[in-house]
């Protein structure tokens, strides 16, 4: 049992007695090995529920807003900047909001695990080593092997926004170069590109998974599923998946938090980070913006300077 | 001036002028009677192809204005009429009005023309300048307004042979005609009206060029005028816009033009520069070359090229160096018919340097001055008006407008030769002029209009009327107008679909109406032109039958169709369809659209304290709107400060004092003088300009008049010699008797100092008439004095060409240099040395000069990019601003609101910046004497289902016209506020925000049936 | 319907007489009045493009141009005011971030680049409007016809 997770439940435990909060909304042990899960608290009674650990991969804030009431949240750094970007967007109102940052080392990727030992039959984690048995053998692996891609070059590991925090922090390990797998990715020839994105769209069966895991596809309509006009023709192929997938992208410009829990989520193993740090990179790169750091400032479509850069202006 | 004053106005002659002044006044409130010699408005403009500088098409920009003026409640057209009494003063004048009967019944006519197809009698069609026949009961042209035929009484033959003896000879037309709207016993009627002030624009006729023997023309069939020619390159004139040699039919390959026919000829009386002969000139040949389909070879004869006009130089040059249009500076001594029979001229001239020489070419135009028509002298001298030695009217000095009687302007070529923008410059200062005296009768004999009920449309099936244009031959040469009309109507909602040869027409919009009824059509598209243009026109017919005006849509098939794919007219054909069908899917999308009211903020603002801004402000307080006139230098006046002496002689300095007491003692006028602009947010009706000293002003209207700068030459040793001066600092240095020019003996000009050149490739317009006037006054003082002009091209147009005749009669020497061998000005010792090569010895000269003045160029104003960038207006290249149109709309920016006066829109005189000024006045009066702004209503909506409250369209709208309401949790669009723009629209990722007229569902669709 | 009719020209687009199709959103008070400029001045240019008028190019949704890849255009010309020069103040700005971003988008995932073009023309610049139509069509000719990554291929764009 870590200390995190005893203060974790120490405070929901004070925050529901004293009534300041109706909920407390944190993770509790799923049923399936490696993969902890959203849970409501709220009663005290319920508090011993509450864990923090590696497996706690889901980005809370996607259910900030969708319960009403007062409410604690357990915080990483990725939840506490998409909660920034719903604030700003008036999804949620401050008072409401109790947050309860606590620092991140990263989550554990199961695929990977998955990837080597077949599903995942059972799992124990300690002293920092993870105890795999699989359908197809055992293993055992250190939490660096298997961390998450997005955890790897996480460089808000740490709340932006917290109201109390919990455990110690983690240090930022300073990054050589800022998203190195987009710059790998656009050094490829067009043609490459195609054929990995093409690859990527013809596994997605457009079941929504990263859309209903994101924090910040709160759209009471998703363009996806409306009518009037139809965006989509309902299509499952590679050229309407890339439709979807490019077109949530666009909306997420200037919004993405990259916590990479719509990558996660996929059943299918679709590489949707890919687009997104795709655009990640272009809006720091272009506008100096960063997504959900502060509340102060403006998303990055929300915005325009006069010398914005026009290299996208055709070539005359 | 009458205490009893009339809130109607007269104005006479029916061109483009008076169709301006009187849409200008009524819809600033007053009654017009519009009175026209002829059956139909319209003036010469629809006889002309295009216009320059931007080729538009005449009558195309002008059929929207006729339609508008012709429909127009509070306007009253009085066709076949003229004036023939007039009583009172300013104020309230008594006109009687003789109405020559038409003999046929305005009302009753449908513009069929059965009449015309069984009348017998053929005679000159004088809409095409005799080229082609009309019949004696005739439509001078097919968008005509009144859209009805009219009786000649001196060709018909029941008129001429029959009536007098009672006898019934012919009236075939009687028989003919469905509508009964024929009446040969009309009569002369006589009408009495009350005005409180008139207008007089009668226009011009052009030189009759027979009068000059050795021109041919008359005798040699291949001579035309110019205006003959513009009807054989029109796609309405008398050959369907193909270029042909009417007499034999041929297609010329080789066209000379004469300038200077009936102009600039002290010998016949007509020592003026007709002023706009040379641009048309240009216009043609380059016209020429468009339209025929065989290589054409144009060369202009010409003295001088007089191209001063705003944007007219690069138009020149264009000519000149991509179109090989061949320019030949000559004196034409005779032309006469070639003598192999081929009915070709042939023109002797002599060149510069005075050899001799003959061409032969396939057909000579003469480029025909302007000069005062009969129905001018005759109207002048019924109303006892001042005239000039040409005969045309004498307007007071500096008034730009005014004749000589109290409440009576005059406009366009009355006054003397003028171009379109300036003729409709001055129609809206003549409108302003009349406003400001009528100002307190203003809405008092005004009535409004009412239209039909709207039809309820909402969940009736789509019944789509198609409407495509032929454009006379602009769209049907090129694309397959019956195909197009074919393709229509195998698509959805589409319940007929038909061609028109100008949809724009009277009849064809009669038409419209009748079919909209027919069909029960809910949905009207027409392939034509620009909607920017043409929009509006089409839309009221819709209102008029009973539409909503937005159940429409435009395909653009000309302008961005036929006009740029004229070599692929299979091509533009498969285009045209698919520009249709795109129309039709939006067009069977859209919703009626009401429109909203906002409030009008009834005070004007105008930049700048020089004369333009000081005029247009003065004329704006008269027309009693409150004036915030706002100039950053410590006092009024601006660069007429440094002037002495105006181009007729004026006293600059005391009509300098004079209006600045005036503007400085107006009740309405509030002066912000030494105050700079920090910022500009608004919009028509609801402007809030910042000033440097925080204080805010709240005004409806802005007009810019913040004037030019002198270019400051970095040539002819300027600056380093204090003896080399510019115009405006040699006529101080005369004012105050300087030592450096009362002492000095040889003086040389320098024209074009910065004009006319790589950097500044515009005429700056005024030099040289300013050197011509300086060059005089230096003469005078001192009889004795050499005086040298430099010139390239003596631009002294209109009435300065007798300066430039008296110039050279006194002695001054006018030396002319070219673009690419210009004067050296270098030093010998203490000594000036100017050396030019002089093109009639071909030799380098020398000159010493005691006095060099140079003719600096008029440059763009400095603060320019500022306002452009607080008002949203833009500025040309070289940094002027740009006028919404050049034509028609030559002091309007195309955001509604802003207006722009004086040299920030182009270099120009003193004359002319006064009546710019006005223009502007009068044309922010307009705008100002509105009870509401009305918007078209196209804003944004938000379904309040969709919106999540995120704020985006909140942070994107630039009006500040949407805003969360976060108790409910969603955007609320303020629709007064609302520009449409759209911003928000695809900002929303929740599609919650949608644009009216421009939904994503039409784009969708759109695109579904790309 | 519309699209069945597209696809027979497509097939034959191995011959010369290919020419692309190419939508056009074009803003109504500078683009589309540099177009109308361009045809009074009877500027010819290559007869591909097929014009959206929009009130400002900060209409533009960039779902758009996605659709009409998907609809099968062989190209997308966007163009507005200069900057500074938008009618409604910054509808260009704004739209500006949104062109940046998706033409990046659209290039990374294998979206041949000259498909989609951008550019500002004024009211006044008919010349620079041929220019950049003939200059579009001839780089989206050489990319022949639209099989690109967004092209829907049973052509199932429509909703007839």
């Amino acid at each position: 049992m870590s200390s995190v997770t005893e203060e974790i439940r120490e405070t929901a435990r004070q925050l529901l007695a004293d009534g300041k909060v109706d909920v407390v909304i944190g993770y509790e042990k799923g049923s399936l090995p490696l993969k902890a899960t959203p849970c409501f608290v709220r009663t005290v009674q319920d508090v011993d529920k509450l864990i923090w650990d590696e497996t706690c991969e889901n980005n809370l804030a996607a259910f900030s807003y969708k319960i009403s009431g007062k409410k604690a949240i357990i915080t990483k750094g990725c939840d506490s900047r998409a909660l920034v970007v719903l604030l700003q967007e008036n999804q949620l109102v401050k008072d409401d909001l109790y947050i309860i940052g606590v620092s991140c080392q990263g989550v554990v990727d199961k695929r990977k695990i998955e990837n080597e030992l077949g599903e995942i039959i059972e799992a124990t984690i300690a002293d920092g080593k993870i105890s795999v048995k699989g359908m197809s053998g055992s293993g055992e692996f250190t939490f660096a092997e298997v961390k998450d891609a997005t955890c790897q070059t996480c460089r808000y590991p740490n709340p932006v926004i917290e109201d109390i925090h919990l455990g110690g922090t983690v240090e930022v390990p300073e990054q050589a170069v800022l998203f190195a797998d987009v710059l790998e990715m656009e050094a490829k020839s067009d043609s490459e590109r195609e054929a990995y994105f093409g690859e990527q769209m013809d596994k997605c069966i457009r079941c929504y998974s990263c859309r209903n895991a994101c924090p910040l596809c709160y759209c009471q309509e998703c363009f996806v599923d409306c009518n009037t006009p139809r965006w989509l023709t309902g299509g499952v192929n590679r050229a309407e998946n890339l439709f979807f997938q490019a077109g949530r992208v666009l909306h997420l410009a200037g919004r993405c938090v990259d916590c990479g829990t719509c990558s996660r989520a996929c059943p299918q193993g679709v590489d949707i980070r890919a687009l997104n740090r795709k655009m990640s990179r272009d809006v720091l790169e272009m506008y100096q913006h960063e997504s959900g750091i502060s509340e102060d400032v403006k998303p990055a479509l929300n915005v325009y300077s006069g010398d914005d850069p026009e290299a996208f202006l055709v070539k005359e | 001036m009458s205490q009893n004053k009339v809130g109607a106005v007269m104005i006479v002659g029916a061109g483009i002028a008076g169709i301006q002044s009187a849409l200008d006044l009524a819809e600033s409130g007053y009654l017009v009677h519009l009175v026209e010699e002829s059956s139909a408005i319209g003036g010469t403009m629809p006889m002309l192809d295009k216009t320059f500088p931007t080729n538009d098409c005449s009558m195309c920009i002008l059929s929207p204005k006729l339609v508008e003026c012709g429909r127009h409640l509070n306007i009253r057209i009085y066709t076949n009429s003229q004036v023939i009494k007039t009583e009172g003063e300013a104020g309230n004048f008594k006109v009687t009005i003789k109405q020559q009967p038409r003999f046929v019944d305005i009302d009753k006519c449908t513009g069929c023309g059965s009449c015309a197809e069984v009348c017998p009698v053929k005679v000159d069609d004088e809409f095409n300048q005799g080229i082609g026949k009309r019949k004696a009961i005739y439509k001078q042209y097919s968008q005509a307004f009144p859209n009805a035929y009219a009786i000649d009484p001196q060709k018909c033959l029941y008129q001429t042979m029959g009536k007098a003896k009672g006898k019934d000879i012919c009236k075939k037309c009687l028989k003919a005609c469905q509508a009964g709207a024929i009446n040969h016993d009309m009569e002369v009627k006589e009408i009495e009206i009350e005005v409180g002030s008139m207008i007089l624009n009668p226009g011009f006729k052009v030189f009759d060029a027979a009068s000059l023997e050795y021109y041919g023309y008359g005798k040699i069939k291949s001579v035309l005028t110019s205006l003959e020619f513009e009807r054989l390159l029109s796609a309405s004139g008398p050959f369907d816009g193909h270029l042909v040699r009417p007499f034999d039919q041929k297609e010329p390959q080789k066209i000379a033009w004469i300038q200077c026919v009936g102009s600039r000829n002290a010998k016949i009386n007509k020592n003026y520069c007709s002023g706009v002969c040379c641009m048309y000139a240009i216009k043609e040949a380059v016209i020429a070359k468009e339209h025929s389909h065989i290589p054409v070879d144009t060369t202009i004869f010409f003295m001088d090229m007089r191209t001063p006009g705003k944007d007219f130089e690069k138009y020149y040059n264009n000519a000149k160096n991509n179109q090989g249009v061949r320019f030949i500076r000559s004196r034409i001594y005779e032309v006469t018919e070639a003598e192999d029979g081929s009915g070709d001229s042939v023109i002797r001239y002599s060149n510069e340097d005075g050899q001799i020489s003959t061409e032969q070419f396939d057909l000579v135009v003469l480029s025909v001055g302007l000069e005062p028509g009969e129905s001018s002298k005759a109207l002048a001298e019924t109303l006892d008006l001042k005239v000039n030695k040409f005969g045309f009217a004498e307007l007071e000095p500096l008034t730009g407008v005014n004749t000589s009687r109290e409440g009576i302007f005059a406009a366009g070529a009355f006054s003397g030769p003028r171009d379109i923008p300036e003729t409709v410059m001055q129609a809206s200062a003549a409108a302003g002029a009349a406003s400001a005296l009528l100002s307190q009768e203003r809405g008092t004999l005004v009535s409004e209009k009412e239209y039909p009920a709207e039809k309820e449309v909402a969940g009736d099936v789509i019944r789509t009327g198609v409407f495509i244009c032929h454009c006379g031959v602009n769209i049907g040469s090129v694309v397959n107008v019956p195909e197009v009309v074919e393709y229509a109507k195998t698509l959805p909602t589409v319940v007929m679909a038909t061609e028109k040869i100008y949809a724009c027409s009277q009849d064809a919009q009669a038409s419209m109406k009748e079919l909209i009824e027919e069909y029960k059509l809910n949905r009207i598209v027409v392939s034509s032109c620009s909607p920017r243009t043409h929009e509006p026109l089409f839309q009221e017919t819709l209102k008029e039958a009973g539409l909503n005006a937005h159940l429409f849509d435009m395909a653009n098939i000309r302008d961005q169709c036929s006009w740029v794919h004229m070599n692929e007219p299979e091509k533009a054909t498969e285009k045209a369809k698919d520009l249709t069908r795109l129309a039709i899917v939006r067009a069977s999308m859209q919703q009626p659209v009401q429109p909203v009211f906002m409030e009008m903020n009834h005070d004007a603002l105008v930049v700048g304290g020089g004369v333009a801004g000081m005029t247009s402000a003065l004329s704006l307080a008269d027309q009693g709107f409150v004036v915030h006139l706002v100039e950053k230098a410590p006092e009024l006046g601006g660069i007429a400060k440094r002037f002495s002496t105006g181009f007729r002689g004026e006293d600059i300095k005391a009509f300098l004092a004079e209006l600045v007491g005036r503007v400085s003692s107006h009740p309405k006028i509030t002066l912000h003088v030494g105050k700079e602009i920090k910022d500009v947010g608004g919009f028509l009706g609801n402007f809030t300009t910042t000033l440097n000293d925080g204080e805010q002003l709240r005004h409806g209207v802005a007009v810019i008049a913040i004037g030019g700068q002198e270019y400051q030459p970095k040539e002819y040793l300027y600056g380093q010699d204090s003896r080399v001066m510019t115009q405006i600092q040699m006529d101080e240095a005369l004012v105050r008797h300087d030592d450096l020019v009362a002492k000095a003996q040889n003086f040389v000009f320098i024209q074009c100092v910065g004009s006319r050149c790589e950097e500044n490739p515009y005429c700056s317009r005024t030099c040289c008439t300013k050197s011509v006037k300086l060059a005089l006054k230096v003469k005078a003082k001192n009889p004795s004095a050499n005086v040298f002009v430099l010139y390239r091209d003596m631009r002294t147009y209109s009435y300065f060409e007798e300066d430039y005749e008296l110039a050279r009669r006194s002695g001054i020497l006018f030396v002319r240099y070219s673009e690419n061998d210009k004067p050296v000005v270098s030093k010998e010792g203490e000594t000036l040395v100017v050396t030019v090569k002089d093109h009639v010895l071909d030799r380098p000269i020398e000159i010493e000069a005691d006095v060099i003045c140079l003719a600096a160029a008029i440059k763009a104003p400095e603060d320019g990019k500022k306002l452009s960038k607080w008002f949203k207006v833009p500025l040309n290249n070289e940094g002027f601003f740009l006028e919404a149109h050049m034509k028609l709309r030559p002091v309007d920016f195309s955001t509604d609101g802003v207006f722009m006066a004086g040299i920030a829109h182009s270099p120009k005189n003193m004359e002319e910046v006064i009546s710019q000024a006005k223009a502007a006045a009068g044309r922010a009066g307009v705008a100002l004497s509105k009870e509401q702004v009305e918007s078209a209503g196209l804003t944004a909506y938000v379904n309040k289902r969709k919106c999540t409250a995120c704020g985006t369209c909140e942070a994107v709208c630039s009006a500040k016209a949407v805003s969360v309401d976060l108790e409910n949790r969603v955007a609320v669009v303020n629709d007064a506020l609302c520009k449409g723009c759209g911003a928000c629209a695809s900002s929303c990722r929740c599609g919650a925000i949608n644009l009216r007229g421009c939904t994503n569902e039409q784009i969708v669709e759109m695109l579904n049936f790309f | 319907m519309f699209m069945e009719e597209r696809q027979v020209n497509v097939s034959d687009t191995d011959n010369k007489t290919y020419q692309p199709k190419i939508a056009a959103f074009l803003c109504n008070w500078c683009s589309y009045a540099g177009a109308d400029l361009a045809g009074v001045s009877r500027f010819q240019y290559p007869a591909t493009i097929r014009t959206i008028r929009v009130p400002c190019s900060g209409r533009i949704n960039p779902l758009y141009l996605l659709k009409a890849m998907a609809n099968g255009a062989d190209g997308v010309l966007v163009s507005g005011c200069h900057p500074g020069d938008c009618h409604y103040i910054s509808g260009n700005y704004v739209a500006r971030r949104k062109f940046a971003l998706i033409k990046s988008l659209l290039k990374h995932v294998g979206l041949e680049e000259d498909r989609v073009s951008f550019s500002w023309v004024s009211a006044a610049e008919g010349v620079r409007f041929s220019e950049v139509v003939k200059g579009v069509t001839e780089r989206v000719a050489a990319l022949g016809p639209n099989n690109g990554v967004f092209k829907v291929k049973d052509g199932g764009g429509t909703d007839e």
